[in-house]
């Protein structure tokens, strides 16, 4: 039932209603103006359909309850219910809106004329954001291909591999709408190179070397308890996941979750998420290897010179002559290797015509190692006046080394101090391997460890042998360089092949010159990563 | 980066600027819209958002940032954006923000340029 309207009055209201929907406010706004003004209800809402929900349009009233009051199933047509006025909002055949007037018990005659009005208004709306919609999507698409552009460009020439992997990270997370995103980057020995995260871990770095993703990636809009391609993932519900790859080697995986929706929900990644991801990744791969290759050779530069630098410290440690020392025929050489080691050796000539001598051989490699050497070199040049015996010496270089030395390393050495008169020997091998002692008969003795290697222990103690050098005898002392060079099976030269050569009777130099012949015919150009070094001490007959 | 977008804000005369820490996504477009419509209804004509700590804006977020920005526009406003990162920058333009509302690089230029429209 509706109520009549005169002539006069329904042009009235037209102009009235003409004049509201004029207005510069938003279309809900004036629809429920327009609506007010037409019908004198107390109170107008509108309410749109958005997919499957009714929502309200315009601003919500003080007080007005949450949630829309739309009837369901709803009524054909116009109908009054609890004392208000519904219109059905059509356009199209189709119900894209509902305008509530409160407060109004009967249906005006200008009811179906006003949802007329006001259904082809809100068709019209719709069909606004339908177009500003597509519109927005069109330009997303268009943002995604020249994000694919860009990343190209801007990974091109990114050789930090922090700075690319955030790059990728972020421009995949933004552009499939993801809450959350995880790229993991290991190296070629699985081990994790570089992780990171935004809005939360989609999974655990560790479980990278585990994870085997087909080319295209995996889609897994299931995520809560399914695991995907094998692994458990962190908190998230649906998840999208590609390998970085290069052919042959996986660099990592670069994955998002949780893909966000304006109305909170969380959506399914589709096949165009999977397809836009995989570029970025493929993009990154590229550009992810050659910033790692970039790195390695920056390190290796780094190594080049920090090993220039050990050398030179090391050359300028070791003797650059031999002292003349009368009764007694020497011969020393070391052969510093590429990764230059921490081998020393030095001699003292002391009072009464003896001789003091060291090898020794430190831990570690480079510079740290070289600058231990030095330490141990100075420390060793200041003390060796002062201490009364050759066990004092070393003592007073252990504690030496535990107070001032800077990194936490030892070393093994052998001390020495001969008396040509008497051939007198006595001796610390603080750790070291067993010196050779070959007899003027050819018998060869060994002087083994007389203590533990120098700044291992807090409060060590070394003991203090003596033996005697007869007239010929010999006296080998060397580092593990020369002992365990390897051949290209992995084989070392070994204490028999030294003490075959050194149990020779001939001059120290030029057994000397031998052994060096020997371990190198052995190695036969196969690098060599530990300092060789060898001291031989004849007495004279 | 946060894991969840932070707004903070301060009213200068008639602009007030909003700054923003995180991903501008739903949850952080909801944020700004809450913290930029308070303003509004107090009164202010300008906007400036200054997003220099944020590195991430998805598609829900810029949709509520143009929303924002219908809404200054409606009610005869002014809003301006600084601090861009240049892919956010990028992304603006493309996504039709830059159409409507200033991109400025620094606070100040914005905050001059505002003020002075809106004087």
């Amino acid at each position: 039932m509706t109520m009549p309207v005169s002539t006069a009055g329904l042009e009235n209201l037209w102009k009235r209603v003409g004049a509201i929907l004029e207005t510069d406010a938003p279309l809900p706004s004036r629809i429920a103006e327009a609506a007010l003004a037409a019908t004198g209800a107390r109170h107008a809402a509108l309410y749109l359909r958005d997919r499957d929900a009714w929502v309200r349009a315009g601003e919500r009233l003080a007080g007005e309850p949450d949630g829309s009051p739309i009837p369901d199933p709803l009524p054909e047509g116009i109908f009054v219910r609890d004392g208000d006025l519904w219109l059905p909002l059509s356009a199209e055949g189709e119900t894209h809106g509902m305008l509530r007037l409160l407060g109004v018990d009967e249906a005006p005659e200008s009811s179906n004329a006003l949802a007329f009005l006001f259904g082809a208004l809100v068709g019209a709306h719709r069909l606004a954001r339908q177009v500003r919609d597509a519109e927005f999507e069109l330009k997303a698409r268009l943002l995604e291909l020249e994000s694919l552009y860009d990343l190209g460009l801007s990974l091109g020439g990114q050789l930090d591999l922090s700075a690319l992997a955030d790059e990728v990270l972020f421009r995949s997370i933004s552009l499939t709408d993801a809450g959350k995103g995880t790229l993991v980057l290991v190296e070629p020995s699985g081990a994790v190179l570089l992780e990171r995260s935004v809005g939360g871990d989609v999974f655990a770095a560790r479980d990278v070397k585990g994870w085997s993703l087909p080319e295209g990636g995996v889609i897994n809009n299931d995520a809560s308890g399914t695991p995907t391609a094998g692994l458990a993932l962190a908190s998230c519900q649906k998840c999208l996941a590609v390998a970085i790859s290069v052919p042959g080697r996986q660099l990592g995986v670069l994955a998002v979750a949780d893909k966000e929706s304006r109305d909170g929900r969380v959506l399914d990644f589709s096949a165009t998420d999977a397809r836009l991801l995989s570029l970025f990744a493929n993009q990154a791969a590229a550009a992810i290897d050659t910033a790692r290759l970039h790195r390695d050779a920056i390190e290796k530069e780094r190594i080049e010179r920090e090993l220039e630098l050990a050398a030179a410290i090391q050359r300028q440690i070791l003797p650059r002559d031999l002292p003349e020392v009368p009764g007694l025929e020497i011969a020393a050489k070391n052969v510093p290797t590429r990764q230059v080691g921490g081998d020393y050796y030095d001699l003292f000539p002391l009072s009464r015509g003896r001789l003091g001598f060291v090898v020794a051989d430190v831990s570690g490699k480079g510079v740290p190692a070289a600058l231990l050497v030095s330490t141990v070199h100075a420390a060793v040049h200041l003390q060796i006046d002062e201490a009364p015996t050759i066990a004092d010496l070393v003592g007073r270089i252990d504690r030496h080394l535990q107070r001032y030395a800077a990194t936490r390393k030892f070393l093994t050495c052998f001390f020495g101090v001969i008396e040509p008169d008497t051939g007198t020997l006595r001796y610390v091998s603080a750790g070291h391997n067993p010196a050779l002692l070959r007899r003027r008969s050819g018998a060869l003795d060994q002087l083994g460890a007389t203590g533990v290697p120098l700044g291992m222990f807090p409060k060590a103690s070394w003991k203090e042998l003596e033996t005697r050098l007869e007239p010929g005898d010999l006296l080998c002392v060397y580092t593990d360089g020369v002992t365990e060079a390897l051949d290209a099976n992995d084989q070392e030269f070994g204490l028999e092949r030294l003490s075959k050569i050194v149990g020779a009777e001939a001059p120290p130099v030029q057994l000397c010159r031998e052994v060096f012949a020997a371990v190198d015919a052995f190695a036969a150009g196969v690098p060599q990563y530990d300092d060789q070094t060898l001291l031989l001490v004849r007495r004279k007959e | 980066m946060s894991e969840t977008c932070k707004v903070s804000s301060e009213r200068r005369g008639d602009v007030a600027i909003l700054w923003t820490d995180g991903y501008i996504n739903n949850q952080g477009g909801e944020e700004i819209a809450r913290e930029a419509y308070s303003h509004l209804d107090q009164g202010v004509r300008a906007l400036v958002l200054n997003l220099e700590k944020t590195r991430i804006v998805n598609s829900i977020g810029i949709s509520i940032l143009i929303e924002v920005l219908e809404k200054v526009m409606d009610r005869k406003g002014v809003l301006a954006f600084c601090g861009l990162t240049p892919t956010i920058d990028k992304t603006f333009r493309i996504m039709g923000l830059a159409q409507y509302a200033e991109i400025f690089p620094t606070q100040d230029e914005a905050l001059k340029k505002v003020a002075a429209q809106t004087a």
